[in-house]
């Protein structure tokens, strides 16, 4: 009995054996062809399973008024696209399309492109980019195969279209197109990321790693104040709407240190809507726009005449002809003077008087004025594609050359270009370059590079604002007077050239004031420049007006006080905030 | 073939080190298992962080918009029927000075 269990236990001992010898060997063979053979392509497969390097992108700098309000920022909105890559898809089909065009409302050219794109069988395809979260949700919800979401940065503007052209707008791909977006772009787009993403089998993330770190893009605060480039741009579209114009700018600036506080135009476009159907609408007429300044520009006459001394301050010119020739050309006056003083030549800006001064100057010194004054050259303010404005050099100067620059013809200018020169008076003579950056994080403040320069000196400049002066109390910017403050300022009507009838025309003109308030301690200096007003054309009476409102209420906000000061018995409340109580 | 049978001592033993080998395969996979949920913990977290991040930033922005001086201007005049101040309303102070002004 025990030799016949012990043959059996034997028999069974065996067949195990060979039984756990086969499924050994078996299990070695099959870990020889995984591990050895399939090694490289079942790595990989688990890599793709569960590894993922996603692309990290950088969030767009935010750009901020001087007292931190929002102008833009980028926010995360979804963008669609369908992909059959590494998915059981074939093609998105035309009834799938016509759901999600129910939604998003695709405009034809996008329905053309999409069917194009499905017709040669791509694999990926935008749908459209940046929609609306909730669209995007609604097309979620249908759960259409190889239907996805891409989380992208969209730019957005939460003032509307303040500021519009000086901040500029971005593309699809989020690079600056125009604006403060296009000059500060390196600094304002960052750098993008990589991160490694581990899941389990059912592909929920477990472990995120990042291989790379996005570097944001640095934050910009402008030297621009949102409450004054509000009061700007209300006061410029108001001034449009009844001269029925075709452009206008505005610019203000403190004198004393260069900063942009406001800088408007019209028309204008809000750049969170489509992008505009014209590019000169994207255009920035403060710094694109060139012009001849006309009258203005008087104001490089007389600092010539002053700072030489060729010209005495008691010196009298006879106006009462109303016209002077020279040649073929006759210059007018805007009306009929007797003899004027020198300071009344600039004052009530005759075009007579302020020839025969030019006359006197000569052609170095009105060139060398010119240049001193910057006019030609770049300002160099942080926005692209600046102009440099248009002046011949002293070699091909004409035998009326002297007599048309000294009121403002034969050079064109920007509206920016002008007030760097108003500037100059405003600032006692010491020229400070225009700054529209007032930091950028992580940097110095001083972002300007170039230093503050002398130009005419103090007394100069003390005259000169003097006549300015006069020429707002009494002279041809009386509509620019505000009651409570001193304002020195300059009136410019400028014929516009006609280049059919090839002669300057006597319908079309460009009307504008410049002037800086209070006139001996200067905080504003502004600039409007109004192009082909209809009816009403000269500078006196279409832009002056829009500087008095301007800088009535940007001074009221400032809190600058006027002439007139408190009365001493006088009771005054505060209110005091939650936290204080 | 006769089995050795095993004495109480090497049985105890034996059990001992069973005893000794589940308790340590236990304690690492529940040290695995709390590796994982911890790694799931932290990712749900960050990916939090980042969308609260996110939201305070969306908030900002629609204070913003809200804010916006053409719609504060059109609420102030259309519904709350505010005017702007006459001159004789407004006051300014003797001792103020220029500087004192807005962050010029």
């Amino acid at each position: 009995m025990s030799l016949i269990f012990e043959r059996r236990i034997k028999k069974r001992t065996i067949i195990l054996s060979i039984f756990f010898s086969l499924w050994t060997i078996g299990l070695i063979l099959r870990l020889i062809q995984l591990q050895i053979f399939q090694h490289a392509r079942l790595k990989q497969e688990v890599i793709e399973h569960n590894q993922r390097i996603d692309k990290i992108l950088p969030k767009r700098g935010t750009i901020y008024d001087r007292n931190g309000i929002i102008l833009v920022r980028s926010i995360p909105y979804p963008s669609i696209f369908f992909t059959s890559f590494g998915e059981d898809v074939k093609k998105l089909s035309g009834k799938e399309l016509n759901l999600i065009d129910r939604i998003l409302d695709l405009d034809t050219h996008d329905l053309k492109r999409i069917k194009k794109q499905i017709s040669n069988n791509d694999s990926f395809i935008w749908i459209e980019r940046k929609v609306d979260p909730k669209m995007a949700d609604q097309i979620s919800a249908l759960k259409l195969e190889g239907i996805h979401n891409l989380e992208e940065n969209k730019r957005f503007y939460p003032q509307g279209k303040l500021a519009a052209h000086v901040l500029g707008t971005v593309n699809i791909d989020n690079q600056g197109v125009c604006g403060i977006e296009r000059s500060c772009n390196e600094i304002l787009e960052g750098k993008i990321g990589k991160r490694l993403i581990l899941s389990d089998a059912k592909r929920r993330k477990y472990r995120l790693e990042i291989i790379q770190k996005p570097v944001a893009g640095r934050n910009i605060v402008l030297t621009l104040d949102e409450t004054i480039q509000y009061i700007t741009e209300k006061e410029l579209e108001h001034a449009m709407l009844k001269t029925k114009a075709k452009w206008g700018t505005v610019i203000v600036s403190h004198p004393s240190n260069g900063e942009i506080l406001a800088m408007a135009n019209y028309p204008t476009r809000n750049p969170n809507l489509l992008p505009p159907s014209s590019l000169d609408l994207n255009r920035n007429q403060a710094i694109h726009f060139l012009f001849e300044p006309g009258s203005t520009f008087k104001i490089v006459t007389a600092s010539a005449a002053i700072e030489s001394r060729k010209i005495g301050l008691n010196e009298i010119f006879d106006c009462s002809r109303g016209a002077i020739s020279l040649d073929k050309i006759t210059y007018h006056d805007h009306s009929s003077f007797e003899k004027l003083s020198f300071p009344e030549v600039i004052i009530h800006s005759s075009n007579v008087g302020t020839i025969q001064v030019g006359q006197r100057l000569g052609e170095e010194l009105i060139s060398e004025t010119i240049h001193n004054f910057r006019f030609g050259k770049q300002t160099g303010i942080q926005l692209p594609a600046e102009e440099k404005g248009k002046i011949r050099p002293i070699e091909q100067w004409s035998k009326y050359s002297v007599s048309s620059l000294s009121i403002g013809y034969e050079i064109s200018t920007t509206a920016l270009q002008m007030l760097q020169a108003l500037n100059v008076i405003a600032n006692k003579g010491v020229y400070y370059p225009p700054n529209i950056i007032k930091s950028i994080e992580g940097s110095s403040p001083k972002t300007s590079t170039t230093s503050p320069k002398r130009i005419i000196s103090e007394e100069t400049a003390r005259i000169l604002t003097g006549i300015l002066e006069e020429a707002v109390e009494q002279g041809t910017g009386i509509l620019s007077r505000i009651d409570d403050y001193k304002i020195a300022g300059k009136t410019g009507t400028a014929q516009k050239f006609d280049p059919e009838l090839n002669t300057y025309s006597s319908q079309v003109h460009t009307s504008s004031f410049m002037g800086f308030v209070p006139s001996q301690d200067p905080v504003l200096s502004i600039i409007v420049v109004i192009d082909d007003p209809q009816g009403e054309f000269y500078g006196g009476t279409v832009a002056a007006p829009v500087f008095r409102e301007i800088a009535r209420e940007a001074l009221r906000y400032l809190n600058i006080p006027g002439r007139r000061i408190m009365p001493e018995r006088v009771i005054t409340a505060k209110i005091q905030s939650q936290e204080s109580s | 073939m006769v089995r050795k049978k095993l004495n109480r001592k090497e049985m105890i033993f034996i059990f001992f080190c069973t005893c000794i080998f589940v308790l340590i395969l236990t304690f690492y996979i529940w040290h695995l298992i709390e590796s994982i949920r911890v790694g799931y913990d932290a990712s749900s977290l960050t990916i939090e962080l980042q969308e609260l991040k996110e939201r305070v930033e969306k908030l900002e922005t629609q204070k913003a918009k809200l804010l916006a001086l053409e719609r504060v201007e059109r609420i102030a005049e259309e519904k709350l029927n505010l005017e702007k101040p006459r001159k004789e309303q407004i006051f300014h102070f003797a001792e103020k000075s220029i500087s004192d002004g807005k962050s010029l």
